[in-house]
């Protein structure tokens, strides 16, 4: 199979682009058409007009491929359990601004419009008029204003999303008038409107005041009758947060009741049936070039099952429409293809870029000095990325799919450089040996292996877990026999993935292996390899406490101080020339000091899509903040109007 | 039988108490709590904070000891029949299991019976004619049967129906009937899809009854009362009915008090394999994410499923041989 590469997808799009930029697509207000199960309840008098159910001036999408038409159902499977970005990913992600579909630039969605002050402060959103939510109530700036009620409440959310809080406080959000809202920093913000283009800009939108106030003790005297109601909650809150738990969590995808902005509108929730499944949303605000009302596919199923095999075995018999969640693994690939006639289906790429597949990451906070002194030590890092086979861990681990390079950006990424990738990913035994000698760890012991200052063996115990398909285990019962060769023990520890970021979050551990975004756009606003930050990469737990609060954790030396300096380059600034330039000298500073060792970077996974559909991205963009193909599903259809037999 | 019977039934009462005891207390093993699960997922999104964490912590009654939340759940149970809240859902565990708890049920049964229907005959029949190629056959297809484990053999069944007679396999309905009402397409579909769990379940069952039921008849073949009955010229087959056999149906009565617990909780592999809508799929994703009262719940069940299994195989040993004495 061939991988199509971003830059032929980048043509389209620009191409869309300029032509809507130029006033070319055509906005015939008058003569909207809805898709015929809808016309149907119009004519029966259960719902209004089409022409009254869009706003004023409803979003035109650009279609990907051809102006599409209605019918059929997109069918999915789903894990029994903690599987809801399946959900999310596929039909939900309505923000306020979204990437196009190559993910190269932000486009409005709700917002019409946009503003950015001078000094990336204060962003201010028009929204369209006459925008409702899939109940047919009005969706306007008072939404959003009791989305910052809920948010400023700190009995609701006692912890705020970091990317509504700056150095100085949270965001002060404010009503300008029905379809005007203000958002304002303490100081400049340069990546807020990448943020709200990703997955979490959707808590803005996802408030329905009409909706939710009733569960609210503020704007409901008699709630307490609800409480009673509801098995599970004990108080309001917990009411509250049943149902208005938000899009990443079960609970909002089990609220059969709750409006929304999105395509489709749940009908029977996540967890307690067997099927999952989404109906069109009467009133969505998007319609294509010619003015139908999208989206085009009626119904969104997911069948649960319990076990990814027991999708690939649906795939092979035509029963998912569109997956690549699960089943597209280079495993599968072969058994996918020898399918592919009988399933009626085809490949797209998938563009899951990260900075590394499999980073092995030390500990540079290890509790033990010895050990710290260690691996703080570069040589120490060097020899271990010459010491490592990557291209035999590619072919035995990953079935020859993908490059050996360093943690860094995908040659496919504005700011890719070859000297990042391919510096120290040479496999060279004996330069690491002639590296460990030099310093100074060249007494042995009877078995080999090299001892520390202090006489003890040089033992590293490095957590595993068996995530993502078995891969890590593998990849580390590898590294550790090159480890073993040039005399350095790593001891593999399987564990569960709850458990291991319970220690490695406490800089408990020697070092663990996972994966490292940050290969494509996303270096912007995730750049969690390149430098100490966030919570979900533990390579230097400390200084990552540290960045956040200088009160906390443990102060960085002074080569990862100018790290945080750079970072604060990209974040300082919203105009994308001097962002760009901060983060190259970031992204530089830091591979150049091999803070993390990557082993390899994947050229992207891959989905089925079946032979009839259309209009999906290809290849699609996806990563960890990325929630696609949500925002381009509704302009997906069936060519025939129906799913193939 | 009556006093029998109270007598059992009494020590039921302690039993399920020491067997609810240690259900929670084995829940509560392994370390960390449902909150470092949902911790850890919610670390790749930007994390979760100690304030909403104390406020879970509160909510799902965490925090107390060990005894006052085992307190709580039996209270529940006992006095309102309400098994506690799926922490993962946020739905009462009554709705989640009943459902599941009675599919497992159905397929057990079946189970039971095709265990039977195959076991009893082949057994007698091996160990009738002895050393004969049918005793050999039966005993290698037996061992075969014992040998493969049922996850492995779910997996190439399922192939084969995909394979060669195109079934959409898994599930106990194709897809388009999920969650549609009962028809009579519906339950031809059922009967397509459900002999493959009974098939793969009962192949152990059956190939160890078989064993046990030919061991266990030959050592009866040859008793003087056989040889008694057969001089005084009755029928070889009513003969072998009415005296050997009766005495060996001895392990069938007893194993139902396990078979009944093996077929619910010691077939989660097939029926994650078989996506079975089950109880065993949903106790394994509860005991994995540490949701404590669904994974306690089920387990509890089960375990009431044995003891009352061990009761009703009790009862039909004692109706069944009356060398079994009551005391």
């Amino acid at each position: 199979m061939k991988l199509p590469t971003y830059r032929h997808a980048l043509k389209g799009t620009v191409a869309s682009l300029c032509l809507m930029a130029a006033g070319a697509l055509p906005a015939y207000a008058q003569d909207y058409s809805e898709a015929p199960m809808l016309a149907e309840k119009v004519a029966a008098g259960e719902l209004p007009p089409v022409e009254d159910r869009l706003p004023t001036d409803p979003m035109v999408m650009e279609v990907l491929d051809e102006v599409g038409e209605y019918g059929g159902t997109l069918r999915r499977a789903i894990l029994g359990g903690g599987d809801q970005h399946n959900m999310v990913r596929l039909i939900s992600n309505e923000n306020l601004l979204r990437w196009n579909a190559d993910w190269s630039a932000v486009v409005p969605n709700i917002a019409e419009s946009y503003d950015v002050s001078e000094d990336a402060t204060t962003f201010t959103f028009k929204l369209r008029e006459g925008i409702r939510w899939s109940d047919g109530a009005p969706f306007t700036a008072d939404d959003i204003m009791f989305w910052y009620e809920v948010f400023g409440d700190e009995r609701l959310t006692p912890s705020k999303h970091p990317m509504y809080v700056g150095d100085s406080g949270p965001v002060e959000v404010t009503k300008i008038d029905d379809t005007t809202v203000e958002f304002k920093f303490g100081e400049a913000n340069g990546l807020f409107l990448q943020n709200m283009a990703y997955g979490f800009g959707y808590y803005v939108v996802n408030y329905p005041r009409h909706y939710l106030e009733q569960f609210h003790t503020d704007y409901n005297d008699d709630i307490q009758a609800l409480i009673d109601a509801e098995p599970a909650a004990s108080d309001w809150v917990q009411l509250f947060n049943l149902r208005a738990g938000p899009m990443h969590t079960p609970a909002f995808w089990q609220n059969a009741n709750r409006p929304t902005l999105h395509p489709w509108h749940i009908e029977e929730g996540y967890g307690t049936t067997q099927r999952m499944v989404a109906s069109r949303n009467p009133y969505y605000w998007k319609v294509d070039e010619s003015g139908q009302q999208l989206p085009y596919i009626d119904q969104v199923t997911w069948e649960q099952v319990e076990d990814p095999e027991a999708i690939l075995l649906r795939a092979f018999n035509g029963e998912i429409d569109y997956m690549a969640r699960h089943i597209g693994r280079p495993a599968n690939l072969a058994g996918l293809t020898d399918n592919a006639e009988r399933g009626q289906y085809g490949f797209y790429g998938v563009g899951d870029i990260g900075a590394s597949q499999a980073a092995l990451m030390f500990n540079l906070n290890n509790q033990d000095p010895a050990l710290n002194e260690i691996v703080n030590t570069f040589e120490f890092r060097q020899a271990m990325s010459h010491a490592i086979d990557r291209q035999e861990i590619i072919d035995l681990v990953y079935l020859g799919v993908g490059a050996p390079v360093q943690t860094s950006p995908h040659p496919s990424a504005p700011f890719y450089n070859e000297d990042w990738s391919k510096q120290h990913t040479a496999f060279d035994p004996d330069a690491a040996n002639a590296l460990l000698d030099g310093m100074g760890l060249d007494q042995r012991d009877d078995d080999g292996f090299r001892l520390r200052p202090d006489g003890e063996r040089l033992t590293f115990v490095f957590l595993v877990a068996d995530v993502f398909g078995f891969q890590y285990p593998d990849v580390m019962e590898l590294v550790s026999e090159y480890a073993a060769n040039v005399g350095v023990d790593i001891q593999v520890r399987a564990s569960d993935r709850s458990r291991l970021q319970e220690v490695a979050s406490a800089a408990e551990h020697d070092g663990y292996i996972w994966n490292c975004p940050g290969g494509l756009s996303d270096a912007y606003t995730n750049p969690d390899c390149y430098l100490p930050r966030g919570q979900a990469v533990y390579w230097a737990p400390e200084w990552a406490a540290w960045g956040v609060d200088p009160a906390t954790g443990t102060e960085p030396p002074e080569n990862i101080k100018a790290l945080f300096t750079a970072y604060e380059g990209v974040t300082g600034s919203a105009d994308p020339a001097v962002q760009l330039a901060a983060l190259e000298d970031l992204i530089e500073q830091s591979t150049s000091q091999l803070l993390t060792i990557g082993l390899m970077q994947s050229d992207g996974a891959f989905g089925i899509a079946r032979n009839n559909l259309r209009n999906y991205p290809d290849p699609m963009p996806i990563a960890g903040q990325l929630w696609t193909p949500a925002p381009y599903t509704a302009q997906f259809f069936f060519e025939g109007g129906d799913n193939l037999d | 039988m009556l006093l029998f019977l109270t007598r059992r039934l009494i020590y039921m009462i302690p039993t399920l108490f020491l067997v609810s005891v240690v259900t929670f207390i084995v829940i509560q093993l392994p370390p960390g709590d449902y909150l470092d699960t949902l911790a850890a997922e919610l670390n790749e999104l930007g994390g979760l904070d100690d304030g909403t964490r104390q406020a879970l912590e509160d909510q799902y009654g965490l925090g107390q000891p060990m005894y006052v939340q085992y307190f709580k759940w039996m209270r529940g149970i006992l006095f309102y029949g309400d098994f506690g809240i799926s922490f993962e859902r946020n739905v009462p565990v009554n709705d989640l299991i009943w459902d599941r708890l009675g599919w497992t049920f159905a397929i057990s049964v079946l189970t039971l019976l095709f265990i039977w229907m195959t076991a009893l005959p082949i057994g007698i029949y091996s160990a009738v004619k002895k050393y004969s190629a049918g005793d050999y056959a039966a005993t290698f297809f037996g061992f075969v049967g014992l040998a493969v484990p049922n996850f492995l053999l779910a997996l190439v069944m399922m192939y084969v129906a995909f394979k060669y007679f195109g079934q959409s396999v898994g599930g106990l309905v194709s897809p388009e009937f999920i969650g549609e009402p009962w028809t009579v397409e519906k339950i031809i579909d059922l009967l397509k899809h459900i002999w493959m769990p009974i098939v793969v379940v009962g192949t152990s069952g059956a190939a160890a009854l078989i064993r046990i039921m030919r061991a266990n008849l030959l050592d009866e073949l040859y008793r003087p009362y056989v040889v008694t009955a057969r001089a005084k010229g009755m029928s070889e087959f009513q003969l072998l009915m009415r005296y050997p056999v009766r005495v060996a149906l001895n392990p069938f009565i007893s194993t139902i008090g396990w078979i009944l617990p093996s077929l619910v909780s010691g077939e989660i592999i097939v029926a994650v394999v078989m996506n079975l809508p089950t109880t065993g799929p949903l106790l394994l994703r509860a005991l994995l994410v540490q949701d404590m009262y669904l994974a306690g719940s089920l387990i509890f069940l089960v375990s009431i499923l044995t003891v009352i299994g061990t009761l009703v195989s009790d009862l039909l040993l004692a109706w069944i041989d009356p060398r079994i004495r009551y005391q």
